[in-house]
């Protein structure tokens, strides 16, 4: 999985960051430093309500 | 006589968060555990090497907001990371070597340190790890 730097206390924003040895990679994204590039499976888009009255 | 004089650039990374504009102190101590090796005989006690166990002890302001203190170091508590410390902002080298410590632990972390009038300080500390030294 790829990463991206989300804050400018990590390097250079919109930059891969590359883990090294020892990195807690949970930690660095519930802070908001960096984001995965993994897309999502699901749809962004909201779902149409077809249960109109 | 040189000396080290520690003005207002060192560097402080924790799990690679470059925290150093909120450090005001930071404390690295390498300490490899003594065993006695005393035995019949000998008239003074005696020592060898055991487990390493260093500690890395940063004090630092305290800041709820985005990408600050509490946002880098509170998912951290009870797990293992890595910390980087080394003397100013200059390249690393024989004369500004960067230390680490790699799957070192932090035990606890203070939420608030209140006081009147006063800025909110908390000290960390991180325990054990492998030591390393990098100069170049």
């Amino acid at each position: 999985m790829a990463y991206v730097i989300a804050s400018s206390r990590l390097g250079t924003v919109g930059d891969v960051f590359e883990p090294t040895d020892g990195i807690n990679i949970e930690a660095l994204i519930e802070g908001g430093f960096i984001k995965s590039t993994s897309k999502s499976t699901k749809s962004d888009k909201p779902s149409k309500d077809t249960n109109e009255e | 006589m040189s000396t080290s004089v520690y003005l207002s650039n060192p560097v402080v990374t924790i799990n690679s968060v470059d925290l150093s504009d909120q450090c005001t102190s930071a404390v690295l101590t390498r300490m490899i555990e003594s065993l006695e090796s005393t035995a019949f005989g000998q008239t003074n006690r005696s020592y060898v090497g055991g487990l390493e166990n260093s500690t890395l002890t940063v004090t630092m302001y305290n800041s709820f907001a985005a990408t600050e203190t509490y946002a880098t170091l509170k998912a951290l508590v009870g797990t293992q990371t890595t910390v980087k410390i080394k003397p100013t902002s200059a390249a690393t080298s024989a004369t500004n070597p960067e230390s680490t410590l790699t799957l070192t632990y932090l035990e606890s972390l203070p939420i608030v340190n209140g006081q009147l009038g006063a800025l909110d300080t908390i000290d960390i500390t991180f325990t054990g790890g492998a030591y390393s030294v990098a100069v170049a």
